[in-house]
């Protein structure tokens, strides 16, 4: 695979953890979460699971929630790379992004009118057919260039940036908008509770006594840039894609490989890109959702293959966002190593001596000059985004 | 860098597999059966064409597909009658082997049925089974599952735009080397909630029939299907269909230069009158043609009509287009049964938003 670093101009972000990026930060190192029963929609289970919702944000009625997170990440990430609408149209731009809820066409309120035998009110549906969160964005801001939304469960966000930068080694695009967005809802909610992965606390990830995750919601997005573009801008890069690997597990829909055969193999295409060894790498974000299963062999693959690397997962803060997930912890990778610092791992406090390496239990200041940020996913999916150092 | 189509598998309502589709190409017609829905409370039947996953048990025992749904049936078939079509399936596992998936709703019915345990039964009655599998990247993982395939595996939501989008990517995958080969395909199934969906947005269609050259009017026939290539990089193969000389896709085409007038432009047009007028603006001086009538309106149409310019180019040889009812449209319809005057067809694919997909493919 190509080796070819790929600039990354501009971040945005929203999540429970904060409305942008810098509140985000912020309260990730101070050490603050605040994960609460759902208080956008009812289930009638009879336990009430915490989650991660965004507060203080609402969607516009003619779209998804997803697509409108979206365009908020979107709207920060290009303030923060300087690019203005006007100026956009100059370029081929194109939109990636990676999502899982926001591509479903699974409507309560539809089936269960249809059930009934009434005639249901299909604007909710017309709803999702206009949501397309990569359709949105490019859309809203007239781009020309290639626009696609990918829905590998978890590791969507983490593959949409991946092609992204894909898109501008191939000539493709001068300006990719690369990222991922999700939300909360009824359907996930219900169902990850139904497949008893779900933790009826605040989430532990990598602790002895974690018992699963906590749903979140949210959106993040990447400028990429052609060094031709940032060459007329005149513009520096925060950071630098510098590798990406993904591989299958072949194993199971649910459930990653035991041995993490196919992380490992992610891990090694996106260290190979460019010849970067373990010495150099200063940090992994790692997936960390808190399951027993996903922590296990996360931390197995990360002590055999990059032994002593300091790790954590920011689920803690986050919440599980699904298919934002990747995008976010990619945003979050870029910014740390920009900050030379990594939170500590929410919810961390007890290791687990079944698991091969515990993360960070505190902020914790980095050296290193690339950063790893991985997700993995239903139906085997794990994917592997790295960061170098920019030049800000 | 070009790429080599070096096996197909498709599943519609012409049956399963690359002989029954060149039958009904070569035929002209394609009759669609019914699909049952409750308008208000009343039974209907809307026309749709429906696909049979029947002949998946010569590939996978039946012990296999126990909790395997009917999206990943359809979509499991495709991608080994592709790769059995390319004589591959005998290697045992696919190790090097990229999967890509293209769908525009995903798994729609299992997605339902989830909802109708907790409908149903409550919230804490709902299915794990049906919820793991709702999943839109299930096919990717069944086929990965199944084939051992432990490459990369991708699947691409872009409604109808979906099947040049996750082209793109398949050819990404094999330009950078990432991969040997790509099993490349698209899949979407009929189920309650997207036939009732296309039902109340597009009616009944005059007649039963699709007829998506004559503009004006809404003749969309639902289908679903699937459709599913063997890619490979063209200096690593031997033989196969055709190449695939280039992807694009994007927002805002124009105007479509065909490499010489005899270019053959196979368009998406499938009856949804929102989309007609812009089909016959850029074929307006083309030699066309439009397959869409042997397999309905459904998201996996794109690669269908990329199946059926692989067949025209391997064998030198048109298929008629289906215009039984009538067209408006001003390009010259290319005859049924002629020798193909061109070694060159291009696919566009209109979508919502003004976007668009061409893929251009050449005789081998």
């Amino acid at each position: 695979m190509s080796s070819v670093p790929v600039a990354v101009t501009g971040l945005g972000c929203i999540c429970a953890a904060g409305n942008n990026l810098n509140e985000c930060l912020d309260s990730m190192f101070r050490g603050t979460r605040a994960p609460r029963p759902p208080e956008r929609f009812f289930s009638n289970h009879p336990i009430r699971y915490p989650v991660f919702e965004v507060r203080d944000f609402s969607e516009p009625r003619h779209l998804l929630r997803t697509a409108a997170f979206g365009l908020r990440a979107a709207a920060e990430a290009l303030s923060d790379a300087g690019l203005e609408r006007e100026q956009l149209a100059a370029f081929k731009v194109g939109v990636c992004m990676g999502t899982t809820v926001g591509c479903a066409v699974s409507e309560e309120t539809v089936c269960r009118a249809y059930r009934s035998g009434k005639l249901p009110d299909m604007e909710p549906m017309e709803r999702i057919f206009r949501s397309n969160p990569a359709s949105v964005i490019a859309r809203e801001y007239g781009f020309a260039g290639p626009c696609q939304t990918i829905v590998n469960a978890c590791s969507s966000g983490t593959d949409a940036v991946g092609l992204g930068a894909a898109w501008i080694r191939a000539g493709l695009c001068d300006v990719v908008l690369a990222g991922g967005a999700d939300e909360l809802g009824r359907i996930t909610y219900i169902g990850f509770i139904a497949l008893q992965i779900a933790d009826e606390t605040p989430c532990k990830p990598f602790d002895r006594g974690r018992k699963g995750l906590n749903l979140g919601e949210g959106a993040a997005m990447l400028v990429l840039e052609s060094e031709s573009v940032r060459r007329l801008r005149n513009k520096k890069a925060r950071s630098f894609l510098t590798g990406y690997g993904s591989a299958g597990d072949a194993y199971h829909l649910t459930a990653p490989k035991p041995d993490g055969a196919g992380l490992k193999a992610a891990l090694a295409e996106t260290l190979a890109g460019n010849g970067t060894v373990a010495e150099s790498i200063a940090f992994v974000n790692a997936h960390g959702t808190g399951t027993p299963d996903n922590d296990r062999v996360e931390s197995r693959v990360l002590a055999e293959v990059l032994p002593g690397v300091p790790f954590f997962s920011t689920k803690g803060y986050t919440g599980h966002t699904l298919g934002a997930a990747g995008a976010i912890e990619a945003v979050f990778t870029a910014a740390c190593l920009e900050l030379g610092k990594i939170p500590a791992n929410a919810g961390f406090v007890d290791p687990d001596p079944e698991l091969g390496a515990a993360p960070v239990a505190q902020a914790t200041r980095i050296t290193g000059t690339s950063a790893l940020s991985e997700t993995l996913a239903f139906g085997g999916n794990n994917s592997v985004v790295m960061f170098s150092r920019g030049e800000v | 860098m070009r790429i080599a189509v070096q096996g197909i598998g498709v599943v519609g309502g012409f049956g399963s597999g690359r002989e029954l589709f060149q039958q009904a190409l070569v035929s002209g017609h394609t009759r669609p059966t019914t699909y049952p829905l409750i308008h208000g409370g009343v039974p209907l039947e809307i026309p749709a064409f429906r696909a049979d996953t029947e002949r998946l048990q010569a590939f996978v025992p039946l012990r296999a597909l126990r909790r395997i749904d009917r999206f990943s049936r359809l979509g499991l078939l495709g991608a080994y009658l592709a790769l059995d079509d390319a004589g591959v399936l005998s290697e045992g596992r696919q190790e090097k082997l990229g999967v890509i998936v293209a769908t525009g709703y995903g798994a729609t019915g299992i997605t339902f049925a989830f909802e109708d345990t907790f409908i149903k039964d409550g919230d804490n009655c709902a299915s794990p089974t049906y919820f793991a599998n709702s999943v839109h990247n299930s096919v990717a993982a069944n086929i990965s599952i199944l084939l051992g395939a432990t490459g990369p595996s991708s699947t691409v939501t872009q409604f109808h735009l979906s099947v040049p989008s996750a082209l793109q990517t398949a050819w990404l995958w094999l330009d950078e080397g990432r991969v040997d080969r790509v099993l490349f395909g698209a899949v979407d199934e009929l189920s309650e909630l997207i036939a009732y969906s296309f039902f109340r947005r597009y009616g009944l269609p005059p007649a039963g029939e699709m007829n998506p050259l004559r503009l004006g009017e809404e003749s969309a026939v639902i289908g679903e299907g699937a459709a599913f290539f063997l890619l490979s990089r063209k200096a690593e193969s031997r033989g196969g269909y055709c190449l695939l000389e280039s992807v694009e896709t994007g927002r805002h085409l124009r105007s479509w230069s065909p490499a010489s007038a005899e270019e053959l432009l196979i368009i998406g047009a499938d009856g949804r009158r929102a989309l007609g007028a812009g089909y016959a603006a850029l074929a307006a001086d083309a030699n066309l043609a439009c397959f869409t009538s042997h397999y309905g309106s459904s998201p996996a149409g794109p690669a269908l009509d990329l199946a059926a310019a692989a067949l025209m180019l391997q064998n030198g040889l048109t298929f008629p287009t289906p215009v039984s009812g009538g067209c408006d449209f001003t390009a010259r319809v290319a005859a049924g049964g002629a020798a193909l005057p061109t070694n060159r067809i291009t696919c566009l694919t209109l979508g919502d938003d003004d976007g668009f997909g061409l893929i251009r493919l050449k005789q081998n």
